[in-house]
C-alpha cells in the first residue's frame, strides 16, 4: 500500500490542473473587464461599500447639476430684475432733472404742460419696468407672490397705488437665490415706515408766495398715515407795528374731529415768515411765505414712487403760476429722493444676490470636483495597477498552460516497449 | 509435480494482478471508481521432515482502496460547495436588478426628484410639469420591471428546485436498489467492489442536491439521512422529498419549504431549513426564503415609501386649477396579514401604512398567547418584541411604520384581537413594487402650488425673510387659515411671537412626536421651522417689535390667481429627497443602501462559495490520493507483474524440462 502523501490520482491531477487554469482564465477575464470598463467596482459585490459610495457621489453630482441649472434660472431672473431696477432708477433721475426744470419761475403754463407730458412718458415707462416679467412670465418684482402686474394703480381711492401681492422677500439658501425681488419694498411707501407725505398748497394768487418744504418724519412710531389739512384761519396785524400774526388750524381729515388751533408768534410783515408746523403727530414741515386767511396746505400720505410722480405731473400741469409749480417741484424732489433711496437699496440687494449666485457656483464647482474625486476613488481602477496586475496574471496563465502541456506529455507508458 | 503446481498458481495469480491493473487503467476516468489491488498470500507450506516446503502463491482478495472517512468528508464538503455555489449564482442575478450607476433605478428615482426643480424654477411652464410627470411614470415602470425580474429569478429558482427534487427522489430509489444488490452479494463472502463504488457515487451525486449523513448497517446496506435525522433511504426503501408552500401561512408567505414523506405514509413533515446543511436545494431555499425576500422587501419598501410620501404631499398642494391635488401614484394596498391555518379565532388582520419613513424591509410574525397579548418577531433580525395589549401591538408595528386594522374595506376599524396560539405573518412589502404605478398624466394636475401663502407686514422694520413655507399636514392635518390669515406678531429681544387666527398651538415638528413650543409668547429662533395647523413656516432674520407675518389661504379670493405662479408644494415634493426614509438614509440615498445590502450579501456568498469550493477541492484530492488511479503506478505494476508472470512461465518450462530429463533418463 503506497502512502497517500506521495500519491496523486491521474484523473484528479487533470481535474485540478483544469480547475486552476479555469480560475486563472476567469481572473484574467475579470481583470480585462476592469481594464476595459476602467472600473475597479463593476458589480456592487466587488466592493459593496465602494459601490454605495460611488452611487451616493453620483446622486450628489446629479443633484448639484440640477441645483446649478435652477440657480442659472434664478440668476437670470435676478439679473433681469436688477437691470429693471437700474432702468427705474435712471427713469426717476431723468424725471428729477425735468422736475427741477419745471420749478424755473420763468416758465409759462405751456412750458410746464410740456414738461408734464414728458414726465407722463417717463411715468408710464416706470410702470412698465416695474411690472416686467421674467422669461417664464413671473413678475420680477413679485415678492412672495403677486398678480401678473404687481403694481396696481392709479386707483380712484386712497391709497392710489397698491402692491397687488404678498410683500416680503424669499431668503437665499446655500445653493439657491430667490427668483423675485420684493417690489413692495422697492416702490411702495408706508407712512409708518417711510413717513413720505405730499403737501399741496391751495391756489395762491400771482404775486404772493407761500410754499412748504418737504414733510419730514420726526418720529416714525407716531406717524398715523392719516391725511391732514393746515388752514390759516386768521392773519392780521401783530401786537406791535410792522408785525403780523397768523393762526392756523390743523385738521385730521381722515378721522375728522375738532381742529387744533396754533397761533404763530408775531413776525415782521415785510418779510416772508417761516412757520415750523410741529402739531402733526410724528411729522414736521415748514411753511414759508406770506400766508393769507383761507390758505390751505393739504398733507396726504404718498403710497408709492408712482404716486409721487402722478402728483407732480398733475400739479405741474395744472399749476396756474410758479408758486404752485415750485410747491409741486419741492415735494416731488423730496419724495422721489425717498423713493430713489428705497430703489437703490433694492438694486444693491439684487447685486448682492448676483454675487451670491457667483459664490454658490464657485462652491458647487468645488464640491463637484470633490465628489467626482470621491466617486473615482470609490469605483475607478488605478490603471497602472490594473495593467500590472493584468500582466502578472497573464504570465501566470501562460505558465499554467505550458506546465499543463508539459506534465501531460510525461508518462511511464512512453518508456515501456 | 508440486513445482508445476507452484508455477501454475503463480502464473494465475500474476495474471489476475495484470488483469486488475488493466481494470484500473480502463477505469482511470470513471467517476467514483476506486482503485483495486490484488492481495496475494502464500499458500500454507507442506510439512516434511526437512521443514515447511512452500507451495506458492494465491489470490486472497481484490482490495478496494478507499478511506471511509475521506469519502464521507469529501462528499459533505462537495454538498456545501454545491449549495454555496448555487446561492452565489442566483445572488449574482439578483444583484444585477440592484445595479447602480447612471442607468440604475437609483438614478431614475433621483432624476424624478430633480425634474421637479424645473417645475419650481418655471411654475408656468407646462413642459417642465410634463417632464416631471413622465419621470414619475418612468420610475414606476422601472420599479415594476425590477419586480418582474425578481419574479423571473424566483421562477428560475423554483424550477431548479423542482429538477433537484426529481433528481433526489430518483437517486434515493437507485441507492435503495443498490443497497439491496449489495446485501444479496454479501453472501458471497467477497466485497462487491464495483457496486460499493456505484453506491458511493450515487450518494455523492445526491449530495450535490442535498447534504446527507450515512449510517452503515451490518447487512452491508447504508441508510441515508437528510436534515440530520430524516431517513431518506432506509435499507432498500426510499422516502420522497417535495418542495411546497409552508403549511401554516401558505403561498402568502412567499416562502417554500422542503417536505419529507416516509414510504407508505401520507403525512408530510416540514424539514427545518436551518438543518438542511449543504446541497443545491438548501442553497436555493436559503436564496428564495432569505435573499430574494430581502430583495423584494427592499424594493417594495422603496415603492411604498416613495408613493405614499409623494401622494401625501401632492394631496396637500393646489393644482393649476386651484383644486387640491390628487394621488401621483396608485395607492399601494398592503393587503391583509396571512393568518395561520391553525388559527382558532378567525380574526383577519389588515395592514396600512402609518408612517412611510419608518417602514422596515422585513416581515413580521405575530404570535398571540392570549386575545390581546403575545409577541412580534421581526424576521430580518429575529428580534422579538412582546406586547400585553392591542395598543402595545400597535406601538410595536408603528415603529415599523405600519398600522393594523380589522381588514375590512376602508374606513376600517382598528384590529381588535385574536385568540391564544393564533399566528399572523405580516409581509406587506414583498409584492408592493409590482403595484407601483403613476396615475397623473395631465401636467395641470401636478399640485405645484402651496395651499397657503405668506406676506410680511408692510411696515416691518426688521430683516425678516421667508426661507420656506410648506404644507406638511403634521401633526394632525392641514387647517387652512381664515380670510384674515394667521398672523404672527413679533415683539421684544430676544424675539418672541404671538399668534392670531390659528386653531392649534405651534409645535416643533423636528422631534418625534412633535413638541409644543412653550408660550404664548412663543420663542422665535431665526431659521427654525415653526409648525402651525399643518403648515410649516421658516423665517430668517431679526424681527423688530411690531413686525408681522401673515399666512393666508392661497385660494382665498383676495389673493386672485397668484397661486398659479407659486411652486411651494413642488419644492416640498422635491424636498422629500432629503427626508430620512430608509432606516435613516435619505430618500435620494435609499437605493445606494439597498444596493450595498444586496452587494454585501452577494459578496459574502461569493466568499463562502470560494472557501467551500477550496475545501471541497482539497478533500477530493485527499480522497482520490487514496482511491484514484495513477497511470504511472499502473504502468509500473504492469511491468512488475509481467516480469513475475514471465518468471512463473519460466518456472513451468523448467518443471517440464526436469520432467523431460526424467522421462528420457528412464527410457534408456
Amino acid at each position: 500500500m503506497s502512502n497517500s502523501l506521495y500519491r496523486v490520482s491521474t484523473a484528479n491531477q487533470y481535474d485540478n490542473a483544469l480547475r486552476n487554469i479555469g480560475q486563472r482564465q476567469t481572473s484574467l477575464s475579470n481583470l480585462q473587464e476592469n481594464l476595459t470598463s476602467g472600473k475597479r467596482v463593476v458589480r456592487s459585490s466587488d466592493d459593496p461599500v465602494g459601490a454605495a459610495q460611488a452611487e451616493r457621489a453620483l446622486t450628489r453630482l446629479s443633484r448639484i447639476q440640477t441645483e446649478q441649472r435652477a440657480l442659472e434660472t434664478q440668476r437670470n431672473a435676478i439679473a433681469q430684475a436688477e437691470s429693471a431696477m437700474g432702468e427705474a432708477v435712471g427713469l426717476i433721475q431723468n424725471a428729477r432733472e425735468l422736475i427741477v426744470n419745471a420749478g424755473n419761475g420763468t416758465l409759462t403754463s405751456n412750458d410746464r404742460a410740456t414738461i408734464a407730458n414728458q414726465l407722463q412718458g417717463l411715468r408710464e415707462q416706470l410702470s412698465e419696468v416695474a411690472n416686467r416679467k421674467d422669461t417664464n412670465g413671473v413678475p420680477l418684482l413679485g415678492a412672495l407672490g403677486s398678480a401678473m402686474a404687481p403694481f396696481l394703480g392709479p386707483l380712484g381711492a386712497s391709497p392710489d397705488y397698491q402692491f397687488s401681492g404678498l410683500a416680503g422677500q424669499y431668503s437665499s439658501t446655500g445653493v439657491s437665490i430667490p427668483n423675485t425681488l420684493d417690489g413692495d419694498s422697492a416702490f411702495m411707501f408706508q407712512p409708518q415706515r417711510d413717513g413720505v407725505y405730499n403737501a399741496s398748497m391751495s391756489a395762491i394768487p400771482n404775486g404772493r408766495q407761500l410754499t412748504t418744504d418737504a414733510v419730514k418724519p420726526t418720529d416714525l412710531a407716531l406717524v398715523t398715515g392719516d391725511s391732514y389739512t393746515i388752514t390759516f384761519s386768521a392773519v392780521g396785524p401783530g401786537a406791535t407795528a410792522g408785525t403780523s400774526s397768523a393762526t392756523y388750524e390743523i385738521t385730521n381729515t381722515t378721522l375728522g374731529g375738532p381742529p387744533t388751533t396754533v397761533v404763530v408768534p408775531d413776525y415782521p410783515s415785510n418779510k416772508p415768515v417761516n412757520i415750523a408746523v410741529t402739531g402733526i403727530p410724528g411729522l414736521s414741515l415748514n411753511i414759508t411765505g406770506t400766508p393769507a386767511v383761507g390758505d390751505t396746505v393739504t398733507l396726504q400720505p404718498s403710497a408709492s414712487v408712482f404716486s409721487a410722480m402722478d402728483s407732480v405731473i398733475k400739479d405741474v400741469r395744472s399749476a396756474p403760476n410758479s408758486n404752485a409749480a415750485i410747491q409741486a417741484v419741492g415735494q416731488a424732489l423730496a419724495n422721489l429722493d425717498a423713493g430713489l433711496e428705497r430703489m437703490h437699496n433694492m438694486r444693491g440687494y439684487a447685486g448682492e444676490l448676483l454675487n451670491r449666485a457667483d459664490r454658490i457656483t464657485g462652491d458647487q464647482e468645488k464640491r463637484s470636483i470633490q465628489l467626482e474625486g470621491d466617486r473615482s476613488r470609490a469605483e475607478d481602477l488605478d490603471m497602472i495597477q490594473g495593467i500590472s496586475d493584468f500582466q502578472n496574471q497573464q504570465v501566470g496563465y501562460e505558465a499554467a498552460l505550458k506546465s499543463y502541456a508539459m506534465v501531460q506529455k510525461l508518462s511511464l507508458f512512453n518508456f515501456i516497449g | 509435480m508440486s513445482l508445476l503446481n507452484v508455477g501454475a498458481r503463480a502464473l494465475l495469480a500474476n495474471q489476475v494482478a495484470l488483469q486488475t491493473a488493466g481494470h484500473n487503467i480502463a477505469n482511470v476516468n470513471t467517476a467514483g471508481y476506486s482503485r483495486q489491488s490484488v492481495v496475494l498470500q502464500t499458500v500454507q507450506g507442506q510439512f516434511t521432515g526437512g521443514g515447511y516446503i512452500g507451495k506458492g502463491v494465491d489470490v486472497q482478495t481484490i482490495l478496494r482502496n478507499q478511506s471511509e472517512l475521506l469519502t464521507r468528508q469529501a462528499t459533505a464538503a462537495s454538498a456545501v460547495d454545491a449549495g454555496d455555489t448555487v446561492r452565489m449564482d442566483r445572488l449574482r442575478q439578483l444583484q444585477e436588478v440592484f445595479s447602480g450607476g447612471p442607468s440604475g433605478i437609483g438614478a431614475s428615482i433621483n432624476d424624478m426628484m430633480n425634474a421637479l426643480s424645473d417645475v419650481v424654477g418655471s411654475p408656468t411652464d407646462l413642459t417642465a410639469r410634463s417632464v416631471a410627470l413622465t419621470r414619475m411614470d418612468e420610475t414606476a415602470t422601472r420599479m415594476r420591471d425590477a419586480s418582474q425580474r425578481l419574479d423571473e429569478i424566483a421562477y428560475t429558482a423554483a424550477e431548479q428546485l423542482k429538477v433537484s427534487m426529481n433528481a433526489i427522489n430518483s437517486l434515493a430509489t437507485n441507492i435503495a436498489g443498490v443497497n439491496e444488490q449489495i446485501a444479496r452479494a454479501k453472501g458471497n463472502g467477497q466485497p462487491a467492489n464495483d457496486l460499493l463504488d456505484r453506491r458511493d457515487q450515487l450518494i455523492r451525486e445526491l449530495n450535490q442536491h442535498i447534504q446527507t449523513s450515512q449510517v452503515a448497517a451490518d447487512d452491508g446496506t447504508v441508510s441515508v439521512f437528510v436534515a440530520g435525522s430524516q431517513p431518506l433511504v432506509l435499507g432498500n426503501k426510499a422516502a420522497v422529498l417535495s418542495i411546497e408552500d409552508p403549511s401554516d401561512f401558505g403561498a402568502g408567505s412567499g416562502k417554500k419549504v422542503l417536505n419529507f414523506q416516509q414510504p407508505g405514509s401520507a403525512t408530510k413533515v416540514e424539514l427545518n431549513e436551518s438543518m438542511l446543511g449543504g446541497g443545491q436545494v438548501a442553497g436555493l431555499l436559503r436564496f428564495q426564503n432569505n435573499d430574494l425576500a430581502e430583495g423584494r422587501n427592499l424594493l417594495g419598501r422603496m415603492a411604498v415609501a416613495i408613493s405614499e410620501s409623494m401622494n401625501t404631499q401632492n394631496r396637500l398642494g393646489l393644482t393649476l386649477a386651484g383644486q387640491p391635488g390628487g394621488n401621483l401614484f396608485a395607492p399601494i394596498s398592503l393587503g391583509n396579514a396571512s393568518a395561520s391555518t391553525a388559527n382558532t379565532s378567525g380574526a383577519t388582520m389588515g395592514l396600512q401604512v402609518a408612517d412611510p419613513t419608518k417602514l422596515q424591509a422585513s416581515s413580521y410574525e405575530i404570535a398571540f398567547t392570549g386575545a390581546n397579548a403575545g409577541s412580534v418577531t421581526r424576521q430580518s433580525d429575529n428580534k422579538v418584541f412582546s406586547f400585553t395589549s392591542i395598543a402595545g401591538l400597535q406601538t410595536i408595528m408603528a415603529d415599523g411604520g405600519l398600522a393594523i386594522t380589522d381588514g375590512s374595506p376602508p374606513p376600517s376599524a382598528p384590529f381588535s384581537g385574536a385568540a391564544a396560539n393564533d399566528r399572523f405573518l405580516v409581509n406587506p412589502l414583498v409584492g408592493a413594487a409590482a403595484l407601483f404605478e403613476s396615475l397623473l398624466y395631465s401636467p395641470t394636475d401636478l399640485a405645484a402650488a402651496n395651499p397657503v401663502n405668506a406676506a410680511m407686514g408692510p411696515t416691518n422694520g426688521g430683516t425678516l425673510q421667508l426661507a420656506n413655507l410648506t404644507a406638511t399636514g403634521q401633526p394632525s392635518g392641514l387647517v387652512l387659515p381664515p380670510a384674515t390669515g394667521v398672523v404672527l406678531t413679533f415683539a421684544g429681544s430676544p424675539a418672541t411671537f404671538t399668534l392670531t387666527g390659528n386653531t392649534g398651538a405651534p409645535v416643533d415638528a423636528s422631534t418625534t412626536p412633535p413638541t409644543p413650543i412653550g408660550g404664548p409668547p412663543y420663542a422665535f429662533t431665526s431659521g427654525k421651522p415653526i409648525t402651525i395647523d399643518g403648515w410649516q413656516i421658516t423665517l430668517q432674520g431679526a424681527p423688530k417689535t411690531g413686525d408681522t407675518v401673515t399666512v393666508g389661504n392661497a385660494t382665498d379670493p383676495q389673493y386672485g390667481d397668484w397661486y398659479k405662479r407659486n411652486t411651494g408644494n413642488a419644492s416640498a415634493l422635491m424636498g422629500l429627497r432629503d427626508v430620512p426614509m430608509f432606516d435613516g438614509a435619505k430618500l435620494s440615498d435609499g437605493f445606494a443602501s439597498a444596493m450595498a445590502q444586496i452587494g454585501t450579501r452577494t459578496q459574502s456568498a461569493q466568499f463562502a462559495a470560494e472557501l467551500s469550493s477550496q475545501i471541497a477541492t482539497n478533500l477530493e484530492r485527499d480522497r482520490t490520493a487514496i482511491s484514484g488511479v495513477n497511470l504511472d503506478e499502473e504502468a509500473a505494476r504492469l511491468i512488475q507483474f509481467q516480469q513475475a508472470y514471465q518468471a512463473s512461465a519460466k518456472m513451468i518450462q523448467i518443471a517440464q524440462n526436469i520432467f523431460d530429463t526424467l522421462i528420457q533418463g528412464l527410457g534408456r
